[in-house]
């Protein structure tokens, strides 16, 4: 396929995916930093709604042999030292390196602050790279899917996970529905839901 | 509906899982975010330092191969489909999330640009040493119950989580 083409599908798929961000409020910092504080559980349904979609998608496309699947390299100890620091790094900017585009779409200023130091993050790791590459962070234990260490097809156990995240969703939108979670903004902010700070209530005039 | 603020995080879920089959049918890769960032950093570098080339990752990235420019392209994309998004729903959002206010217990712009720039570079950093982001090892590996996407994406949730706990307050 030529670059052009691959360019013209990437933004019209890139457009079905922020309008999706942007509609389900995960991009909003406030949904994110109140995920990590574990007050707010829009993202992680909206996550694992993804992860399983995509699973019971793959789980039809690979059984019926019409896809390959591509899954990276186990590498465990970069999986846990660059998830640890992305995760840092997710808390902080209140974006991951995808929403944070949305957040700049959505029209939040301080994301192009996120944007320009994640460009600077990248590049620091590709100067690094050759170093690194050469310690344990470039150990790598190939390709390695869960389905292959218990012996059973691909789809089998992707329709699995897929039927396990949606007994899940099921608990956890019964214990908190996710309209409670959006705040009266729709921006994940809950704080300001409640009424205001007695300091900033208006006296009556004499 | 594409007028509404909010959808439920089911109905969204399961559109951007569905977003895989272009992905695998069309580009014969998984949906991803962050070698985006490695792409457009290259080029930007390599104005200033031609020798960044020379670096293997680095000319990897920086290829003209549909791969590489369809995940910039995605992600270009997103910034143009939540702005629409926005503006058919007649919502605006200000400068700085309200909520930056109580996580920072500062107003000041300047300190929420210096922690923006700051989570950023981590965040990056740390999805390019673990070669994947939350679409990349999240979305895409976890669907495909990869053992090493897993391990990141639990990783990656310690990280946020003791970060959002240890170093932010209540939001």
């Amino acid at each position: 396929m030529s670059v052009t083409a691959a360019i013209a599908i990437g933004i019209a798929m890139g457009i079905v995916f922020g309008f999706a961000l942007e509609k389900s409020r995960v991009f909003e910092p406030g949904v994110i930093v109140g995920q990590m504080q574990m007050r707010n559980f829009i993202m992680l349904k909206v996550f694992l709604t993804a992860v399983a979609t995509g699973a019971v998608v793959l789980a039809a496309l690979n059984g019926f042999g019409i896809v390959k699947l591509a899954p990276k390299a186990a590498m465990y100890y970069a999986d846990v030292v660059g998830g640890l620091i992305l995760g840092a790094g997710i808390a902080l900017a209140g974006a991951c390196p995808g929403t944070t585009l949305a957040q700049i779409g959505a029209g939040y200023r301080d994301a192009l602050f996120t944007l320009i130091g994640g460009l600077f993050g990248a590049m620091t790791y590709s100067y690094a790279e050759p170093t690194l590459s050469k310690t344990f962070l470039g150990q790598s234990s190939g390709k390695l899917i869960f389905s292959q260490l218990m012996g059973i097809p691909y789809w089998a156990g992707a329709l699995g996970l897929a039927a396990v995240v949606a007994l899940v969703l099921v608990g956890l939108e019964t214990w908190r529905p996710w309209r409670d979670d959006l705040g009266k903004d729709v921006d994940g902010d809950l704080a300001s839901a409640s009424p205001a700070p007695s300091h900033i209530r208006t006296v009556p005039a004499e | 509906m594409l007028s509404q603020k909010a959808w439920s995080p089911y109905a969204a879920g399961i559109v951007i899982g569905l977003l895989q089959i272009p992905a695998f049918l069309l580009i014969e890769t998984a949906l991803g975010a962050s070698s985006s960032y490695v792409t457009v950093g290259g080029l930007l570098a390599s104005w200033l330092d031609p020798s960044v080339v020379k670096i293997d990752y680095v000319a990897k990235h920086i290829a003209a191969t549909g791969k590489n420019w369809w995940q910039v392209a995605l992600v270009v994309g997103v910034a143009i489909g939540a702005f629409v998004s926005m503006r058919i729903s007649g919502a605006s959002r200000a400068a700085i999330s309200p909520i930056w206010r109580n996580a920072l217990g500062s107003a000041s712009p300047a300190k929420r640009y210096a922690v923006a720039f700051v989570g950023g570079f981590l965040m990056l950093l740390g999805a390019r040493i673990a070669d994947g982001c939350t679409s990349g090892h999240g979305l895409s590996g976890m669907a495909q119950l990869s053992v090493g996407s897993t391990v990141a994406v639990a990783a990656m949730f310690v990280g946020g989580i003791a970060t959002a706990m240890l170093l932010l307050r209540r939001v």
